[in-house]
């Protein structure tokens, strides 16, 4: 990563914080000027908003363009067509570079796209380029070459430009990968073990830069999956991980193991969570919720403890207490916190959480609408359509 | 934690910008040593709330003739003024303007309520049809229920539920919208039109919540919600056949273009960026429709794409100039 671009990113985390810390009232409007004049950002940004429509719109026209370009250029192609598309994503590689370095173009959408297309293209090329060379060799390893380009590919690039979502996309394709070697589920579960320390302790050291440190949270975060996927009961009864090696799985030592995947099962997502609150990690503490909650829902699949309702009632009573115990006990901690952890709002943006609640609110709570032409309640006990402020059968 | 800021708070304190107390707290927090777990506590009692939802949902349909209508109508209502009482008494006192951080737990009790609220009316009204002939305004009711409630307890999660329960009281399910509009019932036109009427309503609101400056802050919410069902409704216009799509087509670039306009002038980047995309479809629908050459269409979408991509950019740039933050 080019180190003006890191230098631009930890300068604006602090603007960033400073203007959290002045939406919650912590500092005054003069303060907030004083910290922006100590910590310049030199690049161009847009906000979310933009973004995602710069995004959006610069993907569109640069497929566009290429579409053109071969619809025009068809007849011209036929045999250079792999050499083409790998010449366009080659360009496009450059414009992000281009973007990034020269332009000062971050968090701008525009870059973020050229780098999308440009490693798509670019792989698709290669690739093309490799089945036209060796045409009518071993599907299995033209795969595993695919896969191994990926990881390659779009972790260099991850490096090199700092996008999170390229370094998980890129541990994805590892796991995928590994999966399909000799002892593959053993690697699922080795790897994450050992790579879990070290990226906990990148993901807040202050040598590495902002976008990296996102980026080991993502590895992090993946890994974890990846682990508990691993040693799920399920994965293991229904050999998900050999499965992706191809043939068929081999399942004689099924019963032998399975004590040691149902403990893994109810164990693994205690500790992440455990783990996530012992080092006040918020998306640790998420995903050990997750885990928990996937557990539940194994347990749920092979012991019929009770009825659907009961379980779900249970369930939704139990996360209700939880939830409002935890609230009071901290609440009940001096200045409202205990263990370094408080149920207070601290410098979170109340509006932006607010619109993603009522849009999830929406989604899964609005009532199914009136039938104008009807005059029929709608209230049917084999799963009725209405009800009134979601009495569904969609809730 | 956040190392960088966590350095940024120590420099700025030797250099007086923060005072002590801001930098002890300000450090905690970039250090890790303070974490709010707030939303993880939300996530918690949503998904409590939707799992309850469903339990019951199951609970009645299943064990209707065990358990018999009286105790279910009877249970449900108990559990919805529960449920209700408990959010009441914990939320902050009423104002017009925003209430301050309350207990975590008002808005999904609340929400429990509400919804237990919803259930037990529709199983009354379908077991023992108190309100008769009257049965279809118990969305009505329900709506306003709802939106009373979430302005007393300050939740625009729970007005966001009141407008599209009116939504659906008028015919349309605004989640998700395309199964109302592009699943071709045979009132498609019946519907598109109570969904702009709706959505029209919902912005009237968003204006009144505004200029009276009563509760300005669920503004937001109606604004969108009606924008979204207003401009849903010209887009499902479009692929209708001449004369119809065409005129839908146009409808739809010159509301989307307004709205644009206005959002821009306004400073409200979402709404921009739906004013964009729907000025945008239209605009695109129009000429496609005049030339449907292939070729053309790949042209089309790359110089259009370029040209929207500056102006994005230089829209962003004014709209800064102007102290709009995105």
């Amino acid at each position: 990563m080019r180190t003006d671009v890191a230098e631009a990113d930890r300068r604006f985390e602090v603007r960033r914080a400073a203007r959290g810390w002045s939406r919650a009232g912590a500092i005054d409007e003069k303060t907030k000027a004083t910290i922006d004049a100590a910590y310049p950002d030199d690049r161009s940004r847009l906000g979310p908003v933009f973004r995602v429509l710069v995004f959006g719109f610069a993907f569109m026209a640069v497929n566009s363009f290429f579409g053109t370009f071969v619809a025009i250029l068809a007849s011209e192609l036929k045999g250079a067509a792999a050499v083409v598309v790998l010449m366009f994503g080659g360009a496009l590689i450059l414009a992000t570079e281009f973007m990034v370095g020269s332009m000062k173009r971050r968090q701008g959408g525009l870059e973020a796209a050229t780098a999308v297309l440009g490693l798509g293209y670019f792989l698709g090329g290669l690739l093309w380029l490799i089945a036209q060379v060796g045409s009518g060799g071993n599907e299995e390893a033209f795969i595993n070459l695919a896969l191994g380009l990926f990881v390659v590919l779009v972790g260099a690039a991850a490096y090199r430009w700092g996008y999170w979502f390229f370094a998980a996309a890129a541990a994805v394709a590892l796991f995928i990968l590994l999966a399909r070697l000799p002892l593959g589920r053993l690697s699922w579960m080795v790897i994450p073990l050992i790579l879990a320390p070290v990226l906990l302790r990148a993901s807040e050291s202050v040598k590495v830069p902002p976008a990296h440190r996102h980026s080991a949270a993502a590895l992090l975060v993946v890994s974890l999956v990846f682990l508990y996927l691993a040693v799920h009961l399920g994965s293991w009864d229904e050999r998900i991980v050999e499965w992706l090696r191809g043939g068929t799985p081999n399942r004689s030592s099924s019963l032998a193991l399975r004590p040691f995947f149902v403990a893994a099962t109810a164990l693994l997502p205690v500790v992440i969570l455990v783990v996530g609150v012992v080092r006040r990690h918020r998306f640790l503490i998420n995903l050990g919720l997750v885990a928990i909650l996937a557990s539940i829902v194994t347990l749920r699949f092979y012991v019929h403890v009770a009825p659907l309702w009961v379980a779900l009632l249970a369930g939704g009573f139990v996360a209700v207490a939880v939830a409002l115990g935890v609230s009071r006990y901290l609440d009940a901690g001096d200045d409202k916190e205990r263990h370094g952890l408080t149920a207070e709002p601290l410098f979170d943006d109340d509006d932006k959480r607010s619109a993603l609640e009522v849009a999830a609110s929406i989604a899964s709570s609005t009532p199914a609408a009136r039938s104008l032409g009807t005059g029929e309640p709608g209230f049917q006990g084999g799963g009725g359509r209405s009800g009134g402020a979601g009495a569904t059968e969609r809730i | 934690m956040n190392p960088d800021v966590a350095l940024a708070v120590e420099r700025l304190g030797d250099d007086g910008v923060l005072s002590a107390g801001q930098r002890r707290h300000l450090g905690r927090i970039a250090r890790g040593e303070l974490v709010s777990i707030r939303p993880e506590l939300r996530l918690l009692l949503y998904g409590g709330v939707l799992a309850i939802m469903g339990g019951v949902g199951i609970l009645v349909r299943e064990n209707l003739e065990r358990i018999g209508p009286v105790t279910i109508a009877i249970s449900l209502w108990t559990a919805a003024i529960l449920a209700l009482a408990w959010a009441l008494r914990k939320a902050q006192p009423f104002t017009w303007g925003r209430s301050a951080p309350g207990h975590v737990g008002v808005d999904y009790i609340l929400l429990l309520g509400v919804l237990l609220t919803g259930a037990a009316l529709a199983y009354v009204e379908v077991q023992f049809t108190p309100l008769g002939a009257l049965w279809t305004h118990h969305l009505l009711f329900m709506s306003l229920f709802a939106g009373a409630l979430a302005l007393r307890c300050d939740s625009r999660m729970v007005f966001g539920l009141a407008l599209t329960t009116f939504a659906a009281w008028r015919g349309v399910a605004v989640s998700p919208l395309e199964r109302t509009f592009w699943s071709g019932p045979n009132d498609e036109a019946a519907i598109r039109a109570s969904a702009l009427l709706t959505g029209a309503l919902f912005v009237l609101l968003a204006v009144a919540f505004f200029k009276l400056g009563r509760k300005a802050h669920f503004a937001p919410v109606a604004s969108h919600l009606g924008w979204l069902l207003v401009l849903f409704a010209l887009a499902s216009g479009v692929v209708l056949r001449d004369p119809a799509g065409t005129m839908f087509s146009l409808v739809l670039l010159v509301v989307g273009g307004g709205l644009l306009a206005w959002a821009f002038y306004d400073g409200a980047f979402s709404l921009f960026a739906m004013g964009v995309i729907a000025a945008y479809v239209g605009l695109s629908a129009l000429v496609v429709r005049v030339v449907p050459a292939e070729i053309f269409g790949f042209y089309w979408f790359t110089m259009s794409g370029a040209g929207v991509l500056v102006a994005l950019l230089v829209g962003n740039r004014m709209m800064r100039n102007r102290g709009h933050e995105d």
